[in-house]
C-alpha cells in the first residue's frame, strides 16, 4: 500500500515536472499558420515595429513578436537568442562581414515574393548565386547643424563647404561660447548609446577615402588618412559643451538633449535621428562631414545600408513560410509601407516605396540631384564588434588625454588591430 | 526506520534529484564534452580535442583577467574579513546604537549586484570627475579599486553577521578566566576569541573567496571590462567569448575557458576549507 | 577603570555613526538623484542636491512604473523567487532527510556531488543549462523554479543536511513505531524542528534569486518575460539612450520593498544567516 503511494506520488511529481515542458508547446509556435519572431536592430524605431506587427497579427492572424535588442547588445541577444529552440525566424546581419558569421543560418532568398519587390542587386546581399540578405533601408548621415544659431552666430550654413571652412566657422563660435550662450558641437559621447557615431560612422570616411585611393585588400589597412580622422575628432572633442575628459560617461541622450535646448550647433548624425530632434526640426540641416580627403567641393553625405534582413534558415518551414509573407506584406501593402516609410521614417529600396517625410532624406535626395557624389557605407566591412571596440576605446583614451601616443594607440588599434580580428574572424 | 523510508525514496528524493539532473548534471556533462568541440548549438557539436585549450592558453585577455581576478580576490578577501571582524567586535561591546549600526551595514548585502554597479559607477564617476581623474571607462585602477571597495561594501555586513555570531558563542568563563590572569585586551583576543571563532573565519574565507572568484553581475554593471577588457574579470570574460563574438570557434574556446575556471575554483576552495579547517579547535 | 570604557565607547559609538552615514550615503544619492531632471544628472553633479530649478517631482517615478513593463516585471520576479524559494525548501529538505537518515552508496554520493555543485561557477554550465532549459520548455517564470531548484540544490541540501545531522533521531523513531508513514512523521515531526534552518536556507535563495540576472536573462524567454535586473539592464541602452532619471527611480522602487521587508523580519534574517553559516 505504501509502495503504491509512493509510486502514485512520485509519478506525479515526475509527470508535472514533465508536463511543464509538454504543454507549454501550445502557443503559437507550432500553429499551422506559423509565427514570425523579429529580432530588431533598431531601437529608435522599436515603437513603430510593435506597431506595425500588431497590425499584421490583427490583419492575418499570425503571430508576430518584435523583439529590440538594447544597443550594443544586439550581437549577444542574437548569439543567445539563436541558440533556442523558438529562436528568431527574422534576424539582421550589418553586411558581407556579418553574413560570414551567419551564413549558415540564412535562408536562401532566391525566386521570394519581397525579394522580387526588391530595386536591384544593389541592395542585396548575394554570395554564390544565393540570396542572403536583403537591404531594408537606405539611410544617410553626416553633420547635423541649426541654422538659427548659425545665424546667431553670425554665419551661414553656405559658408561651409570644406573641412577648413567647417575648422574656422567651429573655432569662431567655440571662442565666443559665453557670449553666445552655445557652444559649436554637442558631447560625442563614448558611451554605449553613442559611441558608434564615431568608432563606427566617422571612422567609415578615412576607410572609405582609402579604400578609393589605395584599394581594398582583404585582411589589411593601411590608416592613410588616419590625420584627418585625427583632426575632425579634435574638432569634434575639443569645441563641445563639455570637457573631452568626460566624454567616456557622456550618452547619446546627453547629446540630443543638448541639441533640442540649443546648447550646441553641430551634432553628428543620421536620417534616423530626425524623430529625436523633431521638436527643433525646422532650424537643422545636414551637411557632409568633411575630414579633408578628396574633393571636398562635391562631396554629398554618407549614404548606404547596415542593415539586412535574414531569414533563420533552420526555423520551421511553416515559420520561414510564414515570415516570407509578413516581409512582402511590410514592403507591398498600403498598411506596412505606409509603416515604414511614414511612421518609421525609413527609405526603403522596395519598389512600392513612398516618398519620405523626413526633412534629412529629402535634403540627402537633394543633394543627390545636385550632382554631389554620396560617401558609401564602408564600415559594414571592419572586421570585428571587437575591433571597433578598440578603436573607440582608444578614442576616448586619447580625448581625455590629447598626446601624440595616445593617438598611437587610435592607430595601431586601427590599423594592427584590424590585421588582428581579420586573422581571428577568417581563420586559415 | 531506513527501510521505511528507503520505500519512499522516490518522493523524497526523486523530485530534487530531477530538478538536479536537468539543472546541473547533464548541463555539467555536456559541458565538459564541448569544451573539446567547435559548437553554436549543442546539436552541432564537432569534436576539435584539445584544439579550445591550445587557443585558450594563447590568449592574453584571458590571462590578464585571471591575473585580475586573483588580484582582486586577495584584496577584496583580507579587506572584507578584517574589517567585517573588527566591526563584529565593536558590536558585540553593547555600544549604544549597536542594534541600528547592525542594520546598516547589512543593508546593501540585500541589493542585486546589477543595481549596486549602477549605483557606484555614478558615485566613482561624480568623484573621479570632480577631482580630474579619467573616468571609470578608462582608468583601470579606479575600475580595479572600485570594484573592491563596491564587493567590500556588499559584503561586510554579511560576513560581519557570522562573525558576531562566533563571538557570542565564545564563552564568557574563557574570557573572564583570561581577564583574572591579567591578560589585556589585545591579548584576549589573539589567544582566546581568535582561536574560538576559527570555524567562522572558515566559513567567511570561503564565502568570501568563491564570491570574489565568481563574480559577474558587479562586474558587467561597474565597469563592464573597460577600458579594453583590462578589468574584466573571468567570468565576465568567459561570458563576452561566450556572447559577444562571432563566429563558429568562440563557444568552443568559451566552454574551455569555462572549465578550466571550475577547475580553478574547485580546487582552490577545496585547498582553503582543508587549510582552515586543520586550524580549528572544537569549542 | 569602568568610566574610561564608557567613554572609549562613546568614541566608537560616534566613529560607527559616522560609518553608518557614509554606508547609506550611495543609496540616498540615487534617491535624491531620482528626483533631479534628466538634463541635471550628469558625472559632475551627482553630489549635488536637486534644487528648485533641476526638481523633477516624482516624474520619473511615473515613466518608470508606466513604460518598459515595470510592474510586470515586479510579478515576475515575485513569482519567480517565491515558487522556486519554496521548490527549494520543500524538495531539499525532503531530500536532505533521506540521505542523512538513509546510509549507503547513494546518499553518500549525493551528497558529495550537491557539495561540489556549491563551488561551480554559473559560467560552467552557463551555455548547456540555457540549451536544456530551452529544449524542455523550462523557460517560464512560473517553472523556471524547476532550474532554480536544479541549480540550487547543491547549498540548500548541504545546509539542512548538516542540521539534520545533529537532531536526535529517536523521536522520529518513536513517530515511525506509532504507525505513522515516513510522510507523516516527516511533515509533523521534522519540518517543525527545521524551522530555523528553513528561514535561514529560505532568505539566502531568496537574495540570490530575486537579484540573480544572468540565469534569467539566458534562460527565460525574453520575448515575453522580463526580471527586475534585467529589466534595470534594459534601462541602459535600449531604444538608443540611457535614461538615467528612469533607472534611478526604477532602482528606488526595486530597492524599496527589498528594504521593508528586511526591517520588518530583520531580527529572522540576521538569525537565519547566522544560523546558516555555523551549520554551513
Amino acid at each position: 500500500m505504501k509502495k503504491l503511494l509512493a509510486l502514485v506520488l512520485a509519478g506525479v511529481m515526475a509527470f508535472s515536472m514533465v508536463a511543464c515542458g509538454g504543454t507549454e508547446t501550445e502557443g503559437g509556435d507550432t500553429d499551422a499558420t506559423g509565427s514570425v519572431y523579429y529580432l530588431n536592430f533598431k531601437p529608435e524605431q522599436d515603437q513603430q515595429w510593435q506597431d506595425l506587427a500588431a497590425k499584421y497579427t490583427e490583419e492575418t492572424g499570425v503571430p508576430v513578436t518584435v523583439v529590440t535588442a538594447a544597443s550594443g547588445e544586439y550581437e549577444t541577444t542574437l548569439m543567445s537568442e539563436m541558440g533556442k529552440e523558438s529562436a528568431p525566424t527574422l534576424f539582421q546581419v550589418n553586411g558581407p562581414v556579418g553574413l560570414a558569421n551567419w551564413k549558415d543560418y540564412c535562408y536562401d532568398l532566391t525566386g521570394t515574393d519581397v525579394y522580387g519587390q526588391l530595386l536591384g542587386d544593389d541592395f542585396a546581399l548575394v554570395e554564390d548565386g544565393k540570396v542572403y540578405g536583403l537591404a531594408y533601408v537606405i539611410e544617410t548621415y553626416g553633420i547635423i547643424a541649426n541654422k538659427t544659431l548659425l545665424e546667431k552666430a553670425g554665419h551661414t550654413v553656405e559658408e561651409i563647404t570644406s573641412f577648413e571652412t567647417l575648422k574656422a566657422v567651429v573655432e569662431d563660435i567655440q571662442a565666443r561660447k559665453d557670449e553666445l550662450g552655445f557652444a559649436a558641437f554637442s558631447s560625442a559621447g563614448m558611451d554605449g548609446s553613442s559611441d558608434w557615431r564615431f568608432k563606427t560612422h566617422l571612422a567609415n570616411l578615412p576607410l572609405t577615402f582609402e579604400y578609393e585611393t589605395e584599394g581594398i585588400t582583404p585582411g589589411t589597412v593601411k590608416g592613410t588618412y588616419l590625420d584627418n580622422y585625427r583632426n575632425i575628432w579634435d574638432l569634434y572633442i575639443n569645441n563641445a559643451t563639455c570637457d573631452p575628459a568626460e566624454l567616456s560617461a557622456k550618452t547619446g541622450n546627453d547629446a540630443v538633449t543638448e541639441m533640442v535646448e540649443g546648447k550646441a550647433v553641430f551634432y553628428q548624425n543620421g536620417t534616423w535621428a530626425a524623430g529625436d530632434l523633431a521638436a527643433i526640426i525646422d532650424d537643422l540641416t545636414m551637411i557632409p562631414l568633411y575630414i579633408g580627403v578628396g574633393d571636398e567641393a562635391n562631396q554629398g553625405l554618407c549614404t548606404g545600408s547596415e542593415n539586412y534582413w535574414c531569414v533563420n534558415s533552420q526555423a520551421s518551414q511553416t515559420d520561414i513560410d510564414a515570415t516570407l509573407a509578413f516581409l512582402n506584406w511590410c514592403v507591398t501593402s498600403e498598411t506596412g509601407v505606409n509603416g515604414m516609410c511614414k511612421e518609421m521614417g525609413f527609405v526603403i529600396p522596395f519598389a512600392k516605396a513612398l516618398p519620405a517625410d523626413n526633412k534629412f532624406v529629402q535634403e540627402a535626395d537633394a543633394m543627390i540631384a545636385a550632382g554631389k557624389k554620396s560617401v558609401g557605407w564602408n564600415f559594414p566591412t571592419m572586421p570585428s564588434e571587437e575591433w571597433k571596440n578598440g578603436v573607440g576605446q582608444a578614442l576616448t583614451a586619447y580625448a581625455a588625454d590629447q598626446t601624440d601616443a595616445n593617438w598611437d594607440a587610435v592607430v595601431a588599434a586601427f590599423v594592427d588591430g584590424w590585421a588582428t580580428e581579420y586573422a581571428l574572424a577568417n581563420p586559415a | 526506520m531506513e527501510k521505511a523510508l528507503k520505500k519512499y525514496s522516490p518522493v523524497f528524493v526523486l523530485p530534487t534529484l530531477l530538478a538536479f539532473t536537468i539543472g546541473f548534471i547533464i548541463p555539467f556533462i555536456e559541458g565538459l564534452y564541448l569544451s573539446f568541440c567547435q559548437f553554436t548549438t549543442v546539436k552541432n557539436a564537432k569534436f576539435v580535442g584539445l584544439a579550445n585549450y591550445k587557443y585558450i592558453i594563447t590568449d592574453e585577455l584571458f590571462l590578464n583577467s585571471f591575473k585580475f581576478t586573483v588580484s582582486f580576490a586577495v584584496v577584496s578577501i583580507v579587506l572584507i574579513n578584517v574589517i567585517a571582524l573588527g566591526l563584529a567586535l565593536l558590536l558585540t561591546r553593547n555600544l549604544k546604537g549597536t542594534n541600528i549600526f547592525r542594520t546598516v551595514f547589512f543593508m546593501p548585502n540585500l541589493i542585486g549586484g546589477i543595481v549596486l554597479g549602477y549605483i557606484w559607477q555614478i558615485l566613482i564617476n561624480c568623484i573621479l570627475s570632480i577631482v580630474g581623474q579619467p573616468l571609470l571607462a578608462l582608468n583601470t585602477q579606479a575600475g580595479y579599486w572600485g570594484l573592491i571597495i563596491l564587493t567590500a561594501w556588499q559584503q561586510i555586513g554579511y560576513m560581519m553577521i557570522i562573525y558576531i555570531a562566533g563571538l557570542q558563542n565564545v564563552p564568557d568563563d574563557l574570557i573572564e578566566a583570561a581577564a583574572i590572569d591579567g591578560a589585556t585586551a589585545w591579548q584576549t583576543f589573539w589567544k582566546v576569541k581568535l582561536p574560538m571563532i576559527m570555524s567562522s573565519i572558515t566559513v567567511c574565507v570561503f564565502l568570501t573567496l568563491t564570491n570574489s572568484f565568481k563574480l559577474f553581475d558587479q562586474n558587467l554593471a561597474l565597469t563592464a571590462g573597460d577600458p579594453g577588457h583590462l578589468t574584466e574579470m573571468l567570468a565576465l570574460n568567459i561570458y563576452q567569448t561566450f556572447y559577444a563574438r562571432a563566429g563558429m570557434q568562440w563557444k568552443g574556446y568559451g566552454q574551455a575557458k569555462a572549465v578550466l575556471f571550475c577547475i580553478l575554483v574547485v580546487v582552490i576552495s577545496f585547498a582553503q576549507l582543508r587549510a582552515t579547517r586543520s586550524k580549528e579547535v572544537q569549542a | 577603570m569602568k568610566k574610561q570604557k564608557s567613554a572609549v565607547d562613546t568614541v566608537w559609538s560616534f566613529v560607527l555613526a559616522v560609518a553608518s552615514v557614509l554606508y547609506m550615503y550611495p543609496i540616498v544619492m540615487i534617491l535624491f538623484n531620482s528626483f533631479k531632471q534628466e538634463r541635471a544628472i550628469s558625472t559632475g553633479t551627482a553630489f549635488q542636491l536637486p534644487t528648485a530649478e533641476t526638481f523633477a517631482g516624482i516624474e520619473h517615478y511615473i515613466n518608470a512604473v508606466n513604460s518598459k513593463g515595470f510592474l510586470q516585471s515586479l510579478g515576475y520576479s515575485f513569482l519567480i523567487t517565491i515558487t522556486s524559494v519554496g521548490a527549494i525548501l520543500l524538495f531539499c529538505s525532503m531530500c536532505s532527510w533521506y540521505i542523512t537518515r538513509v546510509k549507503g552508496f547513494v546518499s553518500n554520493g549525493l551528497y558529495m556531488l550537491f557539495a561540489f555543485s556549491m563551488v561551480v561557477p554559473f559560467q560552467m554550465v552557463m551555455f548547456t543549462l540555457s540549451q536544456t532549459a530551452d529544449q524542455l520548455k523550462l523557460n517560464k517564470p512560473w517553472n523556471i523554479w524547476i532550474i532554480y531548484l536544479g541549480f540550487g540544490a547543491g547549498l540548500a541540501t548541504f545546509m539542512f543536511a548538516g542540521f539534520m545531522k545533529s537532531i536526535p533521531l529517536e523521536v522520529e523513531e518513536a513517530s515511525m513505531i506509532d504507525g505513522c508513514s515516513p510522510l507523516q512523521t516527516y511533515f509533523m515531526i521534522v519540518m517543525p524542528m527545521l524551522k530555523p534552518t528553513m528561514v535561514s536556507v529560505g532568505i539566502l535563495e531568496a537574495m540570490w534569486v530575486w537579484n540573480d540576472y544572468l540565469l534569467p536573462t539566458l534562460v527565460l524567454d525574453i520575448k515575453k518575460y522580463k526580471t527586475i535586473p534585467m529589466l534595470i539592464q534594459y534601462f541602459r541602452g535600449s531604444y538608443g539612450r540611457v535614461e538615467m532619471g528612469p533607472m534611478m527611480a526604477c532602482i528606488m522602487l526595486t530597492i524599496i520593498p527589498i528594504v521593508i521587508i528586511y526591517l520588518l523580519g530583520q531580527k529572522h534574517i540576521i538569525k537565519g544567516v547566522a544560523a546558516g553559516a555555523v551549520k554551513g
